[in-house]
């Protein structure tokens, strides 16, 4: 069995992201950046499922990065992780939730995996779509915002969190799913994995080499920062409070 | 702008967000509204595969040049595979518009809310989803000028969808929503004597709000509260929309589990409390006084 | 806003809040500056672990006394921050044996309660830790833990009641000086001024330090350790004794049904804290997944608690330590300019160090002088030293003094 799975590189939001002074975009200098924690939510769903696994069955987990030459490092975690192998497509000029599914259908496309696991959405531009849209461009069954993943039934039986309360579907494989925060909580990398590594490779795909003749659907076109010093008004007494809490 | 919403319903009545998203789709200039309640086509074997596949049948044969849905979990799932079965132009959780001449601008939030940004989408079908909590919902007169979708004359394909089987949904009842995911979290500190009063009072006022319980560390330690509500740099990290510190002096090491919350409230006898410097309301004054009145007035 | 005090204490760590109270209490009125929040930067990251028995008398006499200190403290703030779960060093080879031989025998010689634990003993009191292969183990049960949140809001409450004012988010951008004496700073918030000024920035010193072409030789290295989750199979007591193991470089000690394994490693992670954002906040600091130091953490946690793994739910504790080159803080004033003083450069002692600290740069502050034997710890002992005038000098001595932390065998002469 192969499992794909996605890794983007994101800022690490729980630190203060600014914006620059012409809104153009974020003060990317000095930021630190992470493996998108529900791409590690899904690195590490898919690392359950090979250890889980009690079949013969050799599965492979390969992870692919869409952007650019910096996204190695997030590759390297996913591979310190326990992934097999990585993918980097690179130089893409226009990246919005439309080209990025594209280019993975592409991927797909090349690498053939029975499963591929995505985090529900990217903590950069939340968008919460690329899943979505990798899905329908395949034609593929999909699960969001899982919380439980296990094989049986159809291929697939996945609880899902909904508003309402937990779903459960099944799904036959191939099949595209997105990782809810609950799925399970990712390992630190042990150090035999990290040294092992070392050695595993990143197959860096120049993005013309896929030819995906998409354009990008969605523009940003300026940002502003909603970071406010909070200053605290107090309040007079219980009536006030109540105003606030259940207007 | 012919317009289609997607509607959900509950077992009597349409959703408030779907009021939202008709609100939304009705104020745009020149709006031509029409409206699409999908279970009500596919109530059997109701998969994202299947209802996604209603949608883009009606927007391929209507031509709409806008779907509205409102943000909910459902319409994440559905609309987004259907914005992708149809070009993939959409805009997600939007808070704002304006029109910059014939050009539709939308704000979205970003980087989890630190940044709000402006976009615009291409392609002839624009998807949006909108935050129910940003816009009024349509007023229930001018319900009376919509039309539901004529879905007898829909062509859908439902040999391309692929063979998914919805087998249940554990409806949410009266169990309290994870504090990790909760939009109101209501929490705890060492003001609470007991057990019975962190029940009662931080867990009668989650419930009265409809949110999540949690505690601070010191609640935890003295064996009042089990361990998985605990908030703060060795327990769980939440960013609600709302967070409630009662009795909570607001050390560092809590704060480090809540200072993401959008609107922070502290309740606490000590006016120096560390906790006011970071919250955005604050009430000095004793929790055993001030919550047993916010949950009778919730209550009442 | 009041812009005029006796004394301006630039962070409000553990060293700037206990510096505060003291000298509030002896009626000065100050003002405390900080970035960020109060007790925001290591302060809000430690753990906390006291052990009182030091490689000299003096140091131990400190401790003992800053014990003494936050019993008071106790009372009049009504938290509990000293945990009292006594403590205990572990040897699994003859040159850790020897150390611990040589710590009972200092320990009694200066009437410190200390005693040889057997295996067996050992095994009893910690059931959830590897035994098997120890050489001796020695006990101290006046040892355990300082709250680090606790100590804090402590310090905080008896100094507001004396007086201290503080003010947060105020990051010092700049020192006065005037006729070669400090005389104020610059803040985001505008102007401050005192004849006297107390650089207890911690990581930030010798960036403060910068602000008047002063040297301070300390360095800010990374640091990591891990909480685990309650597990029902591994009863962790919440008055289980703390424990060195220095072989592994390992220490330990309970936490909210937990443990917390931390390590002094040989590699050190840098921080240029100039390269750091303005608003960069220590307390929202994570490790990557693939870190090799929290793996190698985990790894050595393993060795002596095996039902640690990657595996074991768990939370990783991130943040900043400032080390010197000989391990000791930078205490007093300096040569160069009057009426500047520091008190920074803990090496991840920080909160058991203050209490005693507060005292005793109150007293050099106000006397010039302290009754403590403080010569190991003077401000001046490495100023003006050659080797130690450049950031890659002083950054490579602290991370050979950070290597052997743990590391090096005490008494031996390395």
């Amino acid at each position: 069995m192969k499992i794909l799975v996605t890794c983007k590189r994101v800022p690490d939001t729980d630190q203060k992201i600014r914006v620059k002074e012409d809104g153009s975009g974020i003060d990317d200098s000095n930021l630190a950046y992470v493996l998108n924690p529900f791409d590690a939510i899904a690195v590490e769903e898919a690392l359950r499922i090979r250890e889980e696994d009690d079949t013969d069955d050799e599965i492979q987990i390969v992870v692919v990065g869409v952007g650019v030459t910096d996204y190695e490092a997030e590759l390297r975690t996913a591979l310190a992780m326990g992934a097999d192998r990585a993918i980097l497509v690179e130089n893409m000029t226009l990246m919005d939730p439309w080209t990025v599914a594209n280019t993975i259908a592409a991927v797909v496309e090349r690498e053939l995996p029975d499963l591929v696991l995505m985090g529900k959405q990217a903590v950069d531009d939340d968008a919460n779509q690329t899943g979505q849209f990798l899905a329908a461009l395949l034609q593929w069954p999909q699960a969001t915002f899982a919380s439980k993943i296990e094989f049986g039934g159809l291929g697939l039986q996945v609880a899902r969190e909904t508003d309402q309360g937990i779903e459960e579907i099944e799904v036959p494989l191939p099949a595209v799913v997105t990782a809810d925060l609950r799925l399970n909580e990712p390992r630190y990398a042990s150090l035999p994995s990290i040294l092992k590594a070392r050695k595993k490779e990143i197959e860096i795909i120049p993005h013309t080499d896929l030819q995906i003749d998409v354009a990008a659907q969605l523009e940003v076109l300026s940002m502003k920062s909603e970071i406010s010093q909070r200053s605290c008004i107090m309040l007079e007494d219980v009536n006030s409070l109540m105003e606030i809490i259940s207007p | 702008m012919k317009t289609l919403v997607i509607t959900e319903r509950d077992a009597s009545d349409i959703r408030l967000g779907s009021l939202t998203a008709i609100g939304f789709a009705q104020s745009l200039p020149e709006a031509v509204v029409e409206t699409l309640c999908v279970a009500d086509v596919c109530g059997e074997n109701p998969t994202a595969d299947a209802h996604a596949a209603v949608i883009a049948a009606a927007v391929r044969q209507h031509s709409y040049e806008l779907v509205v849905a409102a943000a909910t979990t459902y319409a994440k799932d559905v609309v987004g595979r259907a914005s992708g079965l149809c070009g993939g132009s959409m805009a997600s959780d939007v808070i704002g518009h304006r029109f910059d001449g014939e050009r539709l601008l939308l704000d979205r939030p970003m980087f989890a809310g630190a940044v709000t940004a402006t976009v615009t989408l291409n392609g002839s079908a624009r998807f949006i989803t909108v935050r129910a909590s940003a816009y009024p919902p349509a007023n229930r007169s001018s319900m009376d000028y919509l039309r539901p979708l004529d879905t007898a004359s829909l062509a859908v394909d439902f040999s391309a969808v692929p063979a998914a089987q919805w087998k249940n949904l554990a409806l949410r009842t009266s169990h309290r929503p994870d504090v990790t995911e909760a939009k109101i979290v209501v929490s705890g500190g060492r003001a609470f004597k007991s057990g019975e009063d962190f029940e009662r009072l931080v867990g009668g006022l989650a419930d009265g709000l409809g949110g999540a319980a949690g505690s601070s560390r010191s609640l935890v330690d003295a064996g009042i509260t089990p361990n998985d509500l605990q908030i703060g740099q060795t327990g769980k990290i939440v960013a609600p929309d709302i967070y409630i510190a009662l009795g909570i002096s607001g050390a560092v090491q809590h704060l480090a589990g809540m200072k993401n919350s959008k609107t922070i409230i502290a309740v606490n006898t000590d006016p120096d409390a560390p906790i006011f410097a970071v919250a955005d309301f604050g009430l000095v004054g004793d929790v055993y006084e001030v919550v047993p009145q916010l949950i009778a007035e919730l209550n009442g | 806003m009041k812009t005029s005090f006796d004394v301006i204490v630039i962070g409000a760590g553990v060293a700037g809040l206990s510096t505060a109270m003291q000298l509030a209490k002896r009626g000065q009125s100050v003002v405390v500056l900080e970035r960020e929040q109060l007790g925001n930067g290591s302060t809000g990251r430690a753990a906390g672990l006291l052990g009182q028995l030091r490689g000299t008398a003096e140091s131990t006499r400190m401790l003992m006394d800053g014990v003494e200190i936050v019993l008071d403290l106790e009372k009049q703030a009504d938290v509990e921050i000293y945990v009292q779960t006594g403590s205990l060093r572990i040897a699994e080879t003859p040159e850790r044996a020897q150390e611990i031989a040589d710590l009972v025998t200092m320990g009694n010689s200066i009437g410190f309660d200390i005693e040889h634990l057997t295996q067996t003993e050992v095994a009893a009191k910690l059931p959830y830790m590897k035994t098997d292969d120890l050489l001796d183990a020695c006990y101290c049960s006046t040892d355990g833990h300082l709250q680090p949140a606790e100590l804090v809001s402590a310090y905080i409450k008896v100094g507001r009641k004396h007086g201290v004012q503080y003010h947060t988010n105020c990051a010092v951008t700049n020192v006065i000086i005037t006729g070669g004496k400090a005389t104020g700073v610059e803040t985001e918030a505008g102007q401050f001024h005192a004849p006297v000024i107390v650089n207890t920035a911690g990581p930030w010193s010798y960036l403060v330090a910068g602000m008047t072409d002063t040297v301070l030789p300390t360095a800010a290295i990374c640091h990591h350790y891990l909480t685990t989750r309650p597990d029902d199979s591994i009863k962790v007591d919440r008055f289980s004794p703390a424990v060195r193991n220095r072989h592994l470089r390992l220490y330990t000690r309970p936490e909210s049904d937990g443990l917390i394994v931390g390590m002094y490693g040989e590699e050190a992670t840098e921080y240029d804290m100039e390269s750091l954002p303005r608003d960069f906040d220590m307390s929202a600091m994570k490790a990557r997944l693939d870190d090799i130091l929290v793996a190698t953490l985990v790894y050595n946690a393993n060795q002596r608690f095996p039902w640690i793994t990657e595996r074991t739910a768990m939370t990783m504790t991130t943040g900043i330590m400032t080390f010197t080159p000989d391990g000791k803080p930078f205490c007093g004033k300096l040569p160069d300019i009057e009426g500047l003083f520091y008190g920074a450069g803990f090496c991840g002692h920080g909160i058991v160090q203050s209490p005693t600290i507060g005292v005793i740069m109150a007293d050099l502050i106000l006397e010039g002088e302290t009754q403590y034997d403080i010569a190991a710890i003077e401000a001046d002992r490495y100023f003006d030293m050659p080797e130690l005038q450049t950031r890659a000098d002083i950054k490579a001595a602290a991370y050979q003094m950070h290597a052997g932390y743990y590391g090096n065998i005490e008494g031996s002469k390395q």
